[in-house]
């Protein structure tokens, strides 16, 4: 085990290799016709502020080891975080009893076979040892631009280090080491005022504290005594942090195989047909430069780079073995941890940029709307991608090709297919944002945007 | 394992805590799923380890480990220390703890049949005969039947002077059919949406529930509404059935009454609350029909315990009383700034998170309807069924439910039935418009196990009384 400075220890993560010999270790435990273990070991510390104070900091260590046995078609799946000689060697039983008596999968393909990693490296120094201090600081950096302007704080700095492995009974056998940061800062001003900045990266050196905090500040400055505006279709500007919240919502229902093949996407029976706006093209692709997260998935296959929309045109869901088997389709590496409900997931979406500028895309729009992000995104409808949710932290009138007044936060009520078949304009600049996961995204025009209300 | 918790504490002391708690949590879970006749998933698993929590220097720090050893107790301890002193970097008013009775002692919750002792081959029997019935109707395209068990065994420890050992069986069972055609995926679930049923129980809960018995209905319903014309945009009366208004609850009077929310504490995330800290005993939050109550010794339900996960013994709060705000959710720091003592509202999702402000059992108290009557009192109105999706504005004042199912209601009969109904208003003036509520002939307690707040994630088990109740005027069919 190697002690990590930066998450002060809370701190015993295994490393890669150790991993890895774990995963394999309890692949050989586990007397099945097939057998994948997958570990990660974890060390994670976030400090939490709020009212210009830190009011949560905490820091966490765990070893999760998850085993899957295959006894002809059955599968079963066992879990636990002891990682004594016993309680390996019970969890590997657990999961053989589960699969003996689970019903056959006839469409069930066997585990996937061992394929080659790209390399990549997902570990910074810099984030490993990165420790409560260096969260702290940064924090206070963060807070002293709302307080310089008499604004409240709130928000986190982040930091995880992991190692994820995976080994299975074919010869699978693959770990990484991976670490990420992610920082959000909320200024709220008063008469409303509210303005947010995000970052999202593998290096804690590269965190821009300052920056963050001035940003979040002078959104709040700005978006003081919103007004009202009634609902309607409206041209829209969508910041990226709103991009990324319509990409997601979109991809979790629409980009899957299991969606796919359930009809319950909108690209399902549409493939090879143009269903967005042809400027817009959307895939995955964990190898790109900025890519939190693994190169393989949770059944240690490659994560391949997947476009799923071309141009406007429904390409490919995203497959794991499983869903690749069953649809007859390419293994693109998008397996989650079995089991689950959702089937393959991207993980490291992007949407192409364009070639304006957000103050370009502004000025085109005679009276409209700029949403900076959106908040608590619910699906209505999943083939439509209908959504609905809030407006937060700077939502703004566009006037005569500028933004002229702050507004309410407003709801919207919206599908996100309709959405992006109606993009006017994206920005060449796009930046990795996301809450969890982290998205690739431009900042987006579109030219009608359902809202439907507003707050009080 | 009272021993462990010693020298958590014992270390913690030592290395300058002021306070300290440690917890230790062994959970273990199951899940099994069958989707469409064929096996989605079985899955065990367990997860043990523990947290101290200290107040160092007059702040918060706290750390976690599931490396259960006399040497890593006393390295975590260390460690939540010198995260409370970096903590100093951007400090606040120090940390001051309400009073609490020091308590030493035990609780269990009630089950009869330990979920975990029962065969996979009877739970998979159960699942796969009502999934069978589920299919039975052409319109089925997806059938889902699931069950959940969780067992808690945990122990907490203060240097107070507190220890208490706490154990207890959640179990969690639903159906799910899909109506799909014609590029529209329908849902019809029971006994509730998004997780089922769930209830602090044991086998004995998924067996009354009889999803065979149900599966017919509710293929029945899924098919027609495939047929079924749209919602139509209308501002008019509104029945709300029970799981659906115990979800309205959640959202619009259990998150915005967390006192954290109010102090800001969640303002970045989860978000603040329409609610001042000023506003108890004066705020008219709803009509004299809507008094709610949290309460934490609710037989069986998911908002049950003995203390909370800072050691306050469980209890029954006002938290609106016919109409008026007469109490918040509270935690031992939170609630002197409204100059009481904290109601024991804190809870944790495991050992490796703090614990936070969370509901218990927060309930509409019952009305004196009976929901034959209700439905014929109401001239011309519509009634809701069954959450299907959810979205509320960070103060929680404008919100947006879709439900799975409608019916017309004319001239006090229930008539024909729509798809795709959804309904939006402003929190406040939703309440204040709720005219009727079901008696307790027509209340029961929903158990809600996907609670998301705080950073890092925590789900918490949560639940909500609830019958139906009547809502005048409200703007439903929206966006369709």
């Amino acid at each position: 085990m190697s002690d990590r400075a930066g998450t002060e220890a809370a701190g015993m993560v295994l490393t890669d290799e150790q991993a890895r010999e774990l995963a394999q270790r309890a692949v050989s435990l586990t007397g099945a016709d097939q057998a994948e273990a997958v570990v990660i070991s974890s060390a994670q510390a976030l400090t939490r502020f709020a009212n210009n104070r830190i009011h949560q900091n905490v820091a966490e260590a765990n070893v999760q080891l998850s085993v899957r046995a295959v006894v002809g078609k059955r599968v079963g799946v066992a879990g636990t975080n002891r990682i004594d000689d016993e309680s390996l060697r019970r969890c590997c039983e657990d999961a053989v009893a589960i699969a003996r008596l689970a019903p056959e999968d006839p469409d069930f393909p066997g585990l996937p076979s061992p394929r080659a990693i790209d390399e990549a490296s997902r570990a910074v120094p810099a984030s490993e040892s990165y420790g409560p201090g260096e969260r702290g600081a940064a924090v206070a950096s963060m807070i002293a631009q709302a307080e310089e302007r008499g604004q409240s704080a709130a928000g986190k700095v982040e930091v995880n280090d992991y190692v994820l492995a995976v080994a299975n009974s074919l010869g699978v056998g693959v770990a990484q080491q991976l670490t990420d940061v992610r920082a959000t800062m909320l200024a709220m001003a008063d008469e409303g005022g509210s303005g947010w900045a995000s970052f999202a990266g593998r290096d804690a050196s590269q965190l821009p504290a300052v920056s963050l905090g001035d940003e979040a500040a002078l959104l709040a400055d700005r978006s003081r005594k919103p007004g009202d505006l009634g609902p309607g279709s409206y041209a829209v500007v969508l910041g990226h942090e709103a991009v990324a919240d319509l990409l997601t919502y979109l991809a979790y229902v629409s980009f899957s195989a299991k969606a796919f093949a359930e009809d319950r996407s909108f690209m399902s029976g549409h493939l090879g047909e143009r269903l967005l706006h042809g400027t817009v093209t959307i895939l995955d692709d964990a190898l790109s430069a900025l890519a939190l997260g693994p190169t393989f998935d949770f059944e240690g296959q490659p994560r391949l780079r997947t476009t799923i929309i071309d141009e406007g045109m429904a390409v490919q869901p995203v497959t794991d073995s499983y869903w690749a088997a069953k649809l007859r389709r390419p293994n693109t590496g998008h397996a989650l941890p079995a089991p689950n409900a959702h089937g393959p997931m991207p993980a490291n979406l992007e949407m192409l940029g364009g070639d304006a500028s957000i103050d370009e895309l502004i000025a085109s729009v005679d009276r409209g709307v700029y949403v900076t992000r959106f908040h608590y995104v619910n699906i209505e409808d999943p083939v439509p991608a209908l959504l609905t949710g809030m407006t937060r932290d700077g939502t703004f009138l566009i006037e005569g090709g500028k933004l002229t007044r702050p507004l309410k936060n407003l709801r919207f009520t919206q599908s996100a297919v309709d959405a992006l078949s109606h993009v006017e304009g994206i920005t060449a600049e796009r930046r990795l944002v996301g809450e969890e996961g982290a998205s690739l995204v431009p900042a987006l025009l579109i030219g009608e945007f359902a809202f439907t209300g507003q707050t009080a | 394992m009272r021993q462990f918790v010693e020298s958590c504490l014992n270390a913690a002391q030592l290395a300058g805590a002021s306070y300290a708690d440690a917890r230790v949590v062994d959970t273990t879970t199951q899940s099994l799923s069958v989707r469409s006749g064929t096996l989605e998933g079985i899955e065990s698993a367990e997860s043990l380890g523990f947290g101290v929590r200290v107040i160092a220097d007059g702040a918060w720090g706290f750390a976690s480990s599931s490396e259960m050893t006399e040497e890593a107790a006393t390295r975590v301890a260390r460690q939540a220390v010198a995260i409370a002193r970096a903590s100093a970097l951007a400090p606040g008013a120090p940390v001051r703890l309400s009073p609490v009775d020091v308590a030493e002692g035990s609780w269990t919750g009630s089950w009869e049949i330990d979920p975990f002792e029962v065969s996979l081959e009877d739970k998979l029997k159960l699942l796969l005969d009502a999934d069978a019935v589920l299919r039975t109707q052409d319109a089925v395209k997806i059938s889902l039947a699931h069950m959940d068990f969780v067992k808690v065994a945990k122990a907490f420890g203060s240097t107070e002077g507190a220890y208490l050992e706490q154990r207890y069986v959640e179990s969690g069972a639903g159906i799910v059919a899909y109506a799909v055609g014609d590029g529209e995926v329908l849902p019809r679930s029971y006994p509730n949406s998004h997780g089922g049923g769930w209830a602090q129980s044991g086998w004995e809960y998924v067996r009354g529930l009889d999803l065979v018995g149900h599966a017919s209905r509710v293929a029945d319903e899924a098919a027609a509404l495939l047929s079924a014309e749209d919602c139509p945009a209308a501002t008019t009366d509104l029945i709300i059935d029970g799981s659906q208004l115990g979800l309205q609850v959640h959202e619009s009077i259990g998150h915005p009454t967390e006192l954290d929310r109010i102090l800001g504490d969640e303002a970045a995330f989860a978000g603040t609350s329409w609610v001042g800290l000023g506003d108890v005993g004066t705020l008219r939050y709803g009509s004299e029909h809507v008094t709610v109550t949290a309460d934490s010794t609710v037989p069986g339900s998911l908002g049950s315990f003995g203390w909370d996960d800072e050691g306050v013994p469980a209890q029954r709060d006002t938290i609106i009383d016919r109409g008026t705000l007469a109490g918040l959710l509270t935690s031992r720091e939170a609630a002197p700034t409204i100059g009481r003592t904290s109601n024991g509202c804190m809870r944790a999702d495991g050992w490796n998170r703090i614990p936070l402000i969370r509901m218990t059992t927060v309930s509409l108290e019952p009305g004196e309807w009976s929901f034959d009557d209700l439905i014929a009192d109401t001239e011309d109105g519509l009634y809701f069924e069954t959450n299907n999706s959810w979205s509320i504005d960070d103060r929680r004042l404008n919100f947006q439910f879709g439900c799975e199912i409608a019916w017309e209601i004319k001239n006090g009969e229930r008539r024909r039935m729509f798809k795709n109904p959804n309904y939006t208003g402003i929190t406040p003036h939703f309440w204040g418009s709720c005219d009727a509520v079901c008696s307790r002939d027509d209340w029961q307690v929903w158990g809600l196990a996907n609670c998301g707040k705080g950073e890092p994630m925590q789900v918490a088990h949560v639940a909500h009384g609830a019958a139906p109740a009547r809502f005048r005027g409200v703007q439903v069919g929206v966006g369709r």
